[in-house]
């Protein structure tokens, strides 16, 4: 392997990457604020209005507290160098750039560490809101992450028995995908998953039922609430890219069906083709479970939310996963 | 999780059009009748008998002893129109204008007869009284 597929290639592919799934994700923040209003009776910003609100914050004027320490300034760097490094990891409709045996384990470790990085500079900042918001945030993820890890690692295991060459991949789901297995109870495993992988994105991009640590209303924007002007821009950005790619794995476990094959297209124009596709369902899947249930619904209690995670989502994952392990141990 | 009540009325709602008055694009909601916008001052219909002072809650009326007028600064007005009910000359009336934002706080809009005009009403009050004088010596000599 020379140092042009090894290195150079890679590295493009990731600028390149980063910059539309930035563009992407900022742009769906903006359709989605503009679906809310209309889904309202309002006519709403306009869809370019979340790069202005960047633009606008990273020029602003940065407050630091003096009772904040070196982390505070360090979290939303490392939170966006997470997210962009999880981007090498992630399935955009094509195999992802760093694929390798076993990168599920850094895909989830890489996606946790962005929540880590936000209640690490939250709890740098010496504010008691921002405390509360990070107890919140950190109950909210360790309820959250297990559900969803259990459902992944069972259906690549499946996947697995059907032959691939890198198990506990991502590229796993461009080879086969859950609905291949084809019986019965496999299919009605995945239905059961789909919904729990649809509850872990609403409560992974905290919309609806799971606005519990930013709660604008009841801790002033909790995690958030003493950062300004560029870190805040920061984590805004973070916070869509974050959206964007816990969207993406949802897409690449049930919905991985690619548009080049169909069109005929090769090389880097069905990478392309692909990269689109993937990010229309990637909107098509943030409208159900984000704009739609953040239009409808409040938000739950912290304790309630736990709960909710523990006692119907995490028993759906054991109930799915062992509906779709079942035909393999029999 | 019960899917949300909502969902068939938000769904429904995204295909209608948004129910908003997109203000500085379109004309402002009409005012209704007896609409109690910027207070209107007229100076000539003024008697000075200070009722206004007298019923103000918001104290924007300053009497004038020398021109037997009042002059009135609307930047503390309440829009009680209590002023336009008790004005016996009809002096005061309520307009319809309700977009009075200004970047001072003692901007033309607000103040109602000005600094000059008392000024000017002040020296015509003189030279008509000094004309009366001139009369009055003119019919006793």
């Amino acid at each position: 392997m020379d140092i042009m597929t090894g290195v150079v290639y890679p590295v493009a592919g990731l600028v390149g990457l980063y910059i539309f799934v930035s563009l992407a994700s900022l742009i769906w923040e903006g359709i989605d604020r503009k679906l809310v209003a209309r889904m309202q009776r309002r006519v709403g910003p306009p869809l370019l209005q979340p790069l202005y609100d960047f633009f606008k914050l990273a020029s602003k004027e940065t407050i630091i507290p003096n009772t904040s320490n070196f982390m505070f300034r360090a979290a939303p760097v490392l939170s966006l160098a997470t997210a962009i490094a999880l981007l090498a990891y992630t399935p955009l409709g094509f195999e992802p750039i760093l694929t390798s045996k076993g990168d599920v384990i850094v895909f989830i470790y890489l996606l946790a560490l962005l929540s880590l990085f936000k209640i690490l500079g939250a709890i740098s900042s010496g504010n008691p809101y921002a405390k509360i918001g990070a107890a919140r945030e950190a109950a909210i993820m360790v309820s959250r992450e297990p559900a969803m890890m259990l459902a992944v690692f069972a259906i690549m295991w499946r996947l697995g028995k059907l032959g691939i060459e890198k198990p506990f991949s991502m590229s796993v789901f461009y080879q086969h995908n859950i609905w291949e297995i084809g019986t019965p109870m496999s299919f009605v495993g995945a239905l059961i998953l789909l919904y729990v992988f649809i509850v872990w994105l609403a409560s992974e991009i905290e919309v609806g039922y799971f606005n519990i640590p930013d709660a604008e209303e009841e801790i002033a924007e909790g995690l958030l609430v003493e950062y300004s002007g560029r870190y805040l821009a920061l984590f805004k950005l973070t916070k869509a890219l974050k959206a964007f790619i816990s969207a993406s794995l949802v897409v690449a476990i049930f919905f991985p069906w690619g548009i080049s094959g169909y069109l005929g297209l090769t090389g880097y124009a069905a990478t392309i083709a692909d990269l689109l596709f993937h990010t229309l369902k990637v909107f098509l899947l943030l409208f159900a479970v984000q704009s739609i249930f953040r239009a409808t619904t409040g938000r739950l209690k912290v304790t309630q939310a736990v709960s909710f995670l523990w006692g119907r989502v995490f028993a759906a994952s054991l109930l799915g996963s062992l509906l779709i392990a079942m035909e393999v141990i029999m | 999780m019960r899917l949300s009540p909502l969902i068939p009325t938000v769904l429904r709602n995204l295909a209608k059009k948004p129910a908003t008055n997109l203000f500085p694009k379109v004309e402002p909601v009409p005012v209704p009748e007896n609409f109690r916008g910027r207070l209107i001052y007229d100076v000539d219909k003024c008697v000075g008998c200070r009722m206004c002072v007298t019923v103000c809650p918001a104290g924007v009326f300053v009497y004038l002893p020398e021109v037997r007028k009042v002059t009135l600064w609307t930047g503390r007005c309440v829009f009680c129109s209590q002023c336009v009910d008790v004005c016996p000359t009809n002096a005061l009336k309520m307009s319809d204008e309700f977009l009075l934002a200004s970047y001072d706080k003692y901007d033309e809009k607000f103040i109602w007869f000005k600094e000059e005009e008392i000024e000017e009403l002040k020296k015509k009050l003189e030279e008509q009284k000094k004309a009366k004088e001139a009369a009055k010596k003119a019919e006793n000599k």
